[in-house]
């Protein structure tokens, strides 16, 4: 369900639906209500949402409010706007163009087999597309409004998108489908009547077809079947878990008269990966998501939901959170580098001297002795402003780098490796003892030549053509100094390799020439076991020597520097996890049970010096929520009642048994009201628990 | 003056449905106005038998009697012709019994071309009035109103939707207010007195005989055809067929349409030998024998709905998917496991499976000590695997959930040691991605919501659930989380 649709599902929502019992005013509002308007709980609800979008108050609502404690300057909030805007939308293109792609083959597929739907209908078949899309729902409506648009575009005829939601019973879905059928057509200018068209195919889509009711669908599919010598239906199911299983759904009749094709959509995983790498790790993105948020995010991907709609969400939630919170982000800026500090202010100098990596940087000064500088860095704010431009040029060159280290690790290994995995590992600053590059060099212990030339190839490939995906360009110039090495030892091993073929004396890999072959042999009827200590031939003492050389070489190329440690990281780093959990995991149950059990902690109630409250400032709710707790199942009301009047009661006080029982109705409608008991059915007089705590 | 139908009409209709004589004789004398006809005729017999096909042809034939002058009988001036004419309704294309009615008037009024208004039709009793209506018009417009007749033929009228059970009764009725009306119900296997009329014939459509179908079969021209030529296909289709009958279509799907929908769908493998050039069409006990696997498999009688690879080409590029198991996330899997568990364990079981302080009995899959074992049990209990999957509450559920969650964490931090984890996972209980996965499964239908559909919500507390995914892929499920489900399960 997406965001519109959640809001437009909550609008005519408000707390006096759930009240038992109303006071009728037919006064108010009749004044400049027309006679005949409907009362306000039948109106039509019209579509709130758009106004709410589009209104002046929500635009400006959204807007960016000046940080340090509102004394920001104004041009600076409207810098980080700006930025923000900019940035994001740049991000955000990348991203459609990855999800446009992404379903660019399904599509085609799906119009393909549309047009050539004749060939699978047959006297008693409806031509039917399976897409099977994954248990991921929430992409399902972004690939059939997809679908929907190419489809109209290009066959001659209507296309209808069915969803559970709107199928109650039969009669609904056909008015729906007919309504949508005839509303297409005139649009079109064509006949209202689909029954006079011959040519045209009718697509009617089922988007998830599991939730439909089975019945439905089975009746759907046999009055479709029956119309089918007059209109030419063609069927398009999205199937979230497999064609079995929801073929075992069907009844056998309408098995028989579905035929077609099987599509599959491309997985969410893959998805993620290339929009991860389009996004996150181009090299043109300005701000950079750090491994925590990272992991937090796959992790999350990985346990709980997979969907590329959320991924994206939480990646633009860092954009939007970097930029709102951070003063520091009208650093971001690098359209003109030289330049970005004019903007800065007294409070930005200030706010950049506490940011922990400034700190360390100051202490390590400090072990250098270096108290001029320390005092400059401090005191002028000149100083600080150079120190900060050269910080931001060289974390480009930076990143850059790193960037194009994934890249030649990734070209470099045999096996494909989790793009995601490798680039958190590198922006943790430990590649080099990561088990990537360890199992990289153990490899190279067990190639021949021949793999070892290639790998070679592929690393100077790599390192010369660069990866468009991540909008890196090749980078030959840079590194000429590894590339000559590297082809040096290309060179080396290519000759040495072509003389031992001539000789006859293959070279072996690196670890069966240092394993010693175990030796066995039988004399006079026993075994005797031997190490031969194998001999080595000058080739093979050459292929050890640039062997150790290559490895050298890629141990030191796969060095990289933790760019959370460097100066000012945090401008451009989004590393805080904080919020982001609590944006995209709330826990609503969990905080309702916090809530009732500690009120006091959430109603700002004054507690005295005695550890336990004062009697008045007890709230009912909670006080019954705790006798709920500690009942069992069954709950009889009379105890439960009892129990509640002992609490709420003074015992020097005359007890004023009505207003407690009020407060006792109040407490048991507001429990009731949140699920947490309802009517026995097993006995009179008792409530049935619904909900523990806890889970 | 009495006289059955003209013999060419029903030697025609007889050569073109085989094994049917007796029903085109019988039906076609029911409802021919100069021979029988009578108010209601009632044909019953299985899933394909030829019951709408013959009625069809056969009204068709009848209203069209064999006639040389050219376009005069569609003026009503030949006084010499009886005139028959037909409607047919089918009932799989009626959404209710109300548009069974007005699709009825509208297709009377086609038949006996009125011109007036068509009114709305609520009930049976306004459907009497205007069908008499339009009959009386129509037949009063001839001499002798006894030489025009009306057949309304309800097709499929036992499979009507929303019917009341005064309907039929009121349609067999019909016949006695309106004159010159004759009313045929199609239904597979009709109640004993269903119209509450006595003395309505019946004619029975049976299954066709193994003599039949393959007569009826070799009337077909398999696609592709032998390149040797017609008649060598001819040949081989017609030595095919009995074949196919006796090793698949003997047991199951003896009728025709499923019949004729395997030979056609396994002639294409069958000939590929000839084809390809290695068998010749001659001996036909050879080609058998080269293609036997096609005469074992009887997979093929199950419908599919996937077309069998028509360009392999195409297939051998797409990836499979993987297992639903592998697409699901780690929670969801999870919640499935919790699920399948609360639906096959007995409620009172949980102590001894989910306890922490029950760890040390849970091995021993139900908890019973040799002290409370009996001898023998009274009445012998059904394995609740047999009895299927039973309902449960969400909280159990829930609970059961968050016991798996400890182990499973344990396993998956174990087997995935290598992975870069976060150290501790965050609490999941009570959070909002648990419920969604949790809605996620019912409308996916892994999860089946007792009681009306919208009767409350999928996450409130009193909402009952059933499992609906088997034991084999909840084992594969818990295997892909590191937990041996048999290890939680009782019995």
């Amino acid at each position: 369900m997406s965001v519109h649709d959640e809001i437009r599902s909550h609008a005519g929502f408000d707390a006096w639906d759930h009240q038992s019992a109303y006071v009728y005013e037919p006064g108010t509002g009749g004044e400049d209500a027309p006679f005949g308007q409907r009362p306000s709980k039948r109106r039509k609800v019209t579509d709130a949402t758009e106004h709410l979008f589009t209104s002046e108050s929500y635009k400006s609502s959204i807007g960016f409010e000046p940080l340090f404690g509102g004394a920001e300057s104004e041009g600076c909030m409207l810098l980080r706007e700006e930025l923000y805007e900019r940035y994001w939308s740049e991000t955000e293109l990348r991203i459609q163009s990855v999800l446009d792609e992404a379903n660019e083959g399904t599509l085609a597929d799906v119009s393909q087999f549309v047009n050539d739907s004749e060939v699978y209908r047959s006297d008693d078949k409806l031509p039917s597309a399976f897409i099977v899309t994954g248990p991921n729902i929430s992409s399902q409506s972004l690939l059939f409004n997809q679908l929907s648009t190419k489809l109209r575009s290009e066959i001659n005829g209507p296309v209808i998108t069915l969803r559970s939601g709107d199928a109650t019973n039969l009669k609904s879905v056909l008015k729906i489908i007919i309504r949508t059928a005839t509303n297409q057509l005139l649009d079109e200018g064509g006949l209202s009547n689909d029954h006079n068209v011959g040519c045209k195919k009718i697509v009617v889509a089922f988007q998830d077809s599991e939730a439909f009711e089975t019945n439905i669908l089975v009746d759907l599919i046999s009055l479709f079947k029956s119309w089918m010598d007059r209109i030419p239906f063609v069927l398009l199911f999205g199937v979230a878990t497999s064609i079995e299983l929801f073929q075992e759904r069907l009844s056998k009749s309408a098995t028989r008269s579905l035929f077609g094709i099987q599509v599959d959509v491309e997985q969410t995983s893959s998805v993620i990966e290339r929009i991860f790498q389009k996004a996150v790790a181009s090299s043109s993105a300005v701000l950079r998501l750090g491994p925590d948020v990272l992991s937090i995010l796959m992790e999350r991907q990985l346990d709980h939901l997979q969907s590329v709609q959320s991924f994206v969400a939480a990646i633009k939630y860092a954009y939007m959170s970097h930029f709102y919170g951070n003063a520091l982000s009208v650093l971001c800026d690098n359209s003109e580098p030289a330049d970005v500090t004019r903007v800065l202010e007294d409070r930005h100098y200030e706010a950049i001297r506490t940011l922990p990596s400034f700190k360390k940087h100051i202490e390590r000064l400090v072990r250098s002795h270096e108290s001029s500088r320390i005092r400059a860095l401090l005191q002028d704010d000149e100083v600080l402003s150079e120190e900060v431009k050269q910080a931001l040029r060289s974390r480009q060159k930076a990143n850059l780098q790193l960037l194009r280290t994934i890249h030649a690790f990734q070209s470099a290994s045999d096996e494909a490796i989790d793009c995601v995995n490798l680039y958190m590992t590198v922006f943790e600053g430990n590649l080099q003892q990561s088990d990537f590059v360890k199992v990289l060099l153990a490899s190279l212990k067990r190639m021949a030549p021949a793999q070892m030339l290639t790998l070679l190839s592929k690393i100077t490939a790599a390192i010369r053509e660069g990866n468009p995906g991540m909008n890196l360009d090749g980078w030959s110039f840079e590194d000429e100094d590894f590339l000559v090495n590297i082809q040096d030892v290309e060179r080396k091993i290519l000759a040495l390799s072509n003389a031992a073929d001539e000789a006859e004396l293959p070279v072996r890999s690196s670890e069966t020439i240092h394993n010693k072959g175990l030796r066995t042999t039988v004399v006079a009827q026993r075994v005797q076991l031997s190490y031969a200590e194998s001999t080595l031939t000058a080739h093979e003492k050459e292929f050890l020597e640039q062997n150790e050389r290559v490895s050298g070489l890629l141990e030191n190329y796969f060095t990289t520097d933790d760019p959370r440690q460097s100066l000012f990281s945090e401008i451009w780093l989004c590393n805080s996890t904080a919020t982001l959990l609590e944006a995209f995991a709330p826990r609503p149950r969990a905080a309702v049970e916090s809530a009732l059990c500690v009120p006091d902690q959430f109603l700002n109630l004054e507690v005295t010096i005695n550890s336990y409250p004062q009697r008045t400032s007890l709230h009912a709710t909670a006080v019954l929520y705790q006798r709920y707790l500690e009942a069992g199942s069954l709950i009889n009301m009379a105890d439960l009642w009892s129990s509640f009047l002992e609490i709420m009661v003074d015992e020097e006080e005359e007890p004023d048994e009505r207003a407690v029982l009020m407060q006792f109705y109040h407490a048991l409608a507001d429990l009731k009201s949140m699920g947490m008991v309802k009517q026995s059915k097993k006995k009179a007089d008792h409530l049935a628990k619904v909900s523990w705590k806890g889970l | 003056m009495f006289c059955l139908p003209n013999e060419v009409l029903l030697s025609t209709l007889r050569n073109q449905f085989p094994g049917r004589q007796e029903q085109i004789l019988a039906l076609s004398s029911l409802v021919a106005i100069r021979a029988a006809p009578c108010r209601n005729v009632v044909l019953y017999g299985l899933h394909a038998t030829g019951k709408t096909a013959i009625t069809r042809a056969i009204l068709e034939k009848l209203s069209s009697p064999p006639t040389q002058q050219n376009g005069t009988q569609n003026e009503h001036l030949d006084d010499n012709e009886d005139e028959l004419r037909y409607a047919i309704i089918k009932s799989a294309e009626c959404i209710t019994a109300r548009h069974l009615l007005e699709q009825t008037i509208a297709s009377v009024a086609k038949a006996t071309e009125w011109e007036g208004e068509l009114s709305a039709c609520p009930n049976v009793a306004h459907l009497v009035v205007e069908v008499g209506k339009m009959i009386n018009k129509w037949t009063d417009s001839d001499d002798d109103r006894s030489r025009r007749r009306l057949v309304l033929v309800f097709d499929g009228i036992d499979h009507q939707r929303e019917i009341t059970p005064t309907f039929l009764p009121a349609l067999g009725r019909m016949g006695e207010i309106i004159s010159n009306l004759t009313i045929v119900y199609i239904v597979t296997a009709p109640r004993p007195n269903f119209l509450h009329l006595h003395g309505v014939p019946h004619i029975h459509f049976p299954s066709y005989t193994k003599a039949e179908l393959l007569q009826i079969i070799s009337t077909i021209t398999p696609n592709p055809e032998l390149p040797s030529g017609p008649e060598d296909t001819k040949s081989v289709w017609t030595k095919f067929c009995p074949a196919i009958y006796d090793t698949l279509n003997k047991h199951s799907g003896r009728d025709i349409v499923s019949f004729r929908s395997t030979c056609l769908l396994l002639w294409p493998k069958f000939i590929q030998p000839i084809l390809d050039g290695t068998y010749y069409p001659t001996p036909f006990s050879r080609l058998l024998v080269a293609n036997r696997t096609l005469f074992q498999n009887d997979s093929i009688l199950l419908p599919s709905i996937i077309a069998l690879a028509p360009n392999p080409t195409t297939n051998t590029t797409t990836t499979k998917l993987p297992a639903l198991a592998t697409q699901l996330p780690f929670h969801t899997r999870l919640l499935l496991i919790a699920s399948y568990l609360a639906s096959f364990n007995p409620p009172k079981t949980d102590m001894t499976h989910f306890m922490k302080s029950a760890i040390a009995r849970r091995r021993k899959k139900g908890g019973g000590t040799a002290l409370t074992r009996k001898s023998a049990p009274k009445h012998r209990k059904i394995s609740r695997k047999l009895l299927g999957a039973q309902t449960f509450v969400l909280d159990r559920m829930l609970a059961i959930f968050s016991c798996l969650k400890e182990d499973a964490y344990v396993s998956a931090y174990n087997r995935k040691r290598g992975m870069r984890r976060t150290g501790e996972r965050e609490d999941v209980s009570g959070s909002a991605d648990i419920q969604t996965a949790i809605a996620t499964l019912a409308s996916l239908r892994l999860l089946v919501k007792m009681g009306a559909a919208n009767a409350v919500d999928y996450l409130d507390g009193g909402c009952k659930y059933r499992v609906a995914v088997g034991w084999d892929v909840v084992r594969g499920i818990g295997r892909s989380v590191g937990l041996e489900v048999e290890d939680y399960l009782a019995e």
